[in-house]
């Protein structure tokens, strides 16, 4: 099982690798949002960490879900994926690793995007900022998850890719609200105790997702 | 009696709603039932005319 | 026996809203911090208590889809989603019509508003997914895991909406008044109620599951009438 995981994994980050296209548009993307964030709230004054919390959880929804989505979609495009149901690999494991490359995709985005956080809102590069990855990683776990998931429906209906991000807005605004208050807490200098219960649901996000994911992704992978 | 007309906005909308929805579904139902009729004739039709023998195949 | 079934649902329901109505507006004597505009409050907690049960219905259906594999779970499912909207839009409207007189506002950020919003948005997504796609196997199977999603997910947003509101207790008022009820004769006439708006979601969603099972009737024959005339032109 775990060969298999790492052999899709390696697949998809070395396509990756080679043409850079994702981490491009996720990048960009980010920037983007972020460019107009400042621009239409300020980037100064007394609520900056809460703005600059709320731009990090924007740009990782919007980036976030179309980033996700192309993980799986490469196999599509080429007309993949008989190739990889036949193969001994079983679905859930595929669920796994397409989770992975999602939340490493997502990763390097968020790097990028904290990075200009701190420049866009005149954030310290200090501990602030360290302690948000945990959290932010958390969060982008849980998106990963229900983005893997659903991320079958952008093939499959007229305006799936649209559609994408109406399914999963809706299903992650429980760690919407979780991460953004722990971010906005966190910038604002408080400690990771302080924000325990924004973490603990984080967590139980999580684990509810990934599991529900890993247990019927094999619904939805099928053929075209 | 005070906001009285909140009141019976609130419940007419209520049966408003469920009203449209129904008559949404009726008109489903009889366009749908419709349409059943007319492939089960056609369906009759094409089975009784398969019935008939079929003309000589062409020598070729 | 089967025809009589939606007439007996429909007289059924009648029947009951009428009661309802009747106690609603005669029997239920008026309480006293809100005025009439509280007897509100008797329909919009049973459109609530529909909307849980249907959405409830399109996850077990949708368990029961991907695990037997029978179109008729997949219609129902889908006839709980639309009705599950329709009670969902009730609840968000009563709500606010509710909310006006009390305190000013059409909408508050309340826990109990907020999470009936999400819900409202998320099976808004299931029903667009719904009416883009086309009535295949896979897009049934889709709607199915969509559909557990979305009831897995209702505990959480619950619990993530009510933190969120005690730290922001700043624009609204908890719903007070709403458990308050004092009055046996209050009570009675919720449990009236609720009884009233179950049976009427039983009829509807026989109703609406009728015209899905047209539906596929009419995908069967046209199936068959090409295949037919296919064959009938060799």
């Amino acid at each position: 099982m775990l060969e298999g995981f790492g052999a899709i994994v390696r697949k998809d980050l070395r396509l990756e690798v080679r043409s850079g296209e994702s981490t491009v548009a996720l990048v960009s993307l980010s920037l983007l949002i972020l460019v107009v964030m400042v621009l239409a709230f300020g980037p100064g004054g007394a609520r900056r960490a809460e703005v600059a919390a709320g731009a990090l959880w924007i740009a990782l929804i919007f980036a976030g879900t179309l980033g996700a989505s192309r993980a799986l979609m490469a196999e599509r495009e080429s007309g993949c994926i008989r190739g990889l149901l036949l193969s001994p690999v079983e679905p859930a494991t595929i669920y796994a690793a397409k989770l992975a490359v999602a939340l490493i995709f997502m990763a390097e985005a968020g790097v990028a995007v904290l990075v200009m956080l701190v420049l866009f809102f005149n954030l310290e590069f200090g501990g602030g900022l360290l302690r948000l990855i945990p959290v932010f990683l958390l969060g982008a776990l849980g998106l990963s998850a229900l983005c893997t998931l659903l991320a079958t429906v952008s093939g499959r209906v007229r305006a799936g890719g649209m559609l994408l991000p109406v399914l999963v807005v809706p299903l992650f605004t429980p760690a919407l609200i979780a991460g953004s208050k722990a971010s906005a807490a966190l910038l604002a200098g408080q400690s990771l105790g302080a924000v325990a219960t924004w973490l603990k649901l984080l967590c139980a996000f999580d684990v509810l997702f990934v599991t529900a994911g890993y247990l019927l992704f094999e619904h939805v992978i099928l053929e075209d | 009696m005070e906001h009285l007309g909140y009141l019976f906005v609130a419940y007419s909308s209520i049966f408003v709603l469920i009203g449209l929805y129904v008559i949404f579904i009726g008109r489903r139902q009889v366009r749908l039932e419709r349409e059943v009729g007319r492939l089960e004739t056609a369906l009759h039709d094409v089975e009784q005319a398969a019935g008939v023998p079929q003309p000589p195949a062409e020598d070729l | 026996m089967k025809g009589y079934l939606p007439v007996t649902l429909a007289a059924a329901t009648c029947l009951s809203m009428l009661t309802a109505l009747y106690m609603v507006f005669v029997y239920v004597p008026t309480e006293v911090d809100q005025g009439i505009v509280q007897r509100i409050f008797y329909f919009h907690l049973p459109c609530a208590w529909v909307t849980f049960l249907a959405f409830g219905m399109v996850a077990i259906a949708g368990g029961l889809y991907l695990w037997l594999g029978h179109k008729i779970w997949d219609d129902l499912g889908y006839a709980a989603a639309e009705l599950g909207m329709l009670f969902c839009t009730l609840v968000l409207v009563t709500g606010s019509i509710w909310a006006k007189p009390i305190w000013g506002i059409w909408w508050t950020w309340d826990s109990r508003l907020t999470t009936t919003f999400i819900l409202w948005l998320i099976y808004g997504g299931y029903l667009l997914l719904r009416s883009f796609a086309d009535d295949t196997e896979e897009i049934a199977r889709f709607a199915a895991v969509l559909g557990i999603v979305g009831v897995v997910d209702v505990p959480i947003i619950i619990i993530s909406v009510r933190l969120w509101r005690t730290i922001h207790p700043a624009v609204l008022l908890t719903r007070q008044g709403e458990h308050g009820l004092e009055d046996p004769r209050m009570v009675a006439t919720l449990l009236v109620s609720l009884g009233a708006f179950t049976i009427m979601f039983v009829w509807l969603l026989w109703v609406r599951l009728a015209t899905l099972r047209l539906r596929s009737r009419v995908a069967t024959l046209r199936r068959d009438l090409a295949v037919l005339e296919a064959g009938a032109h060799l």
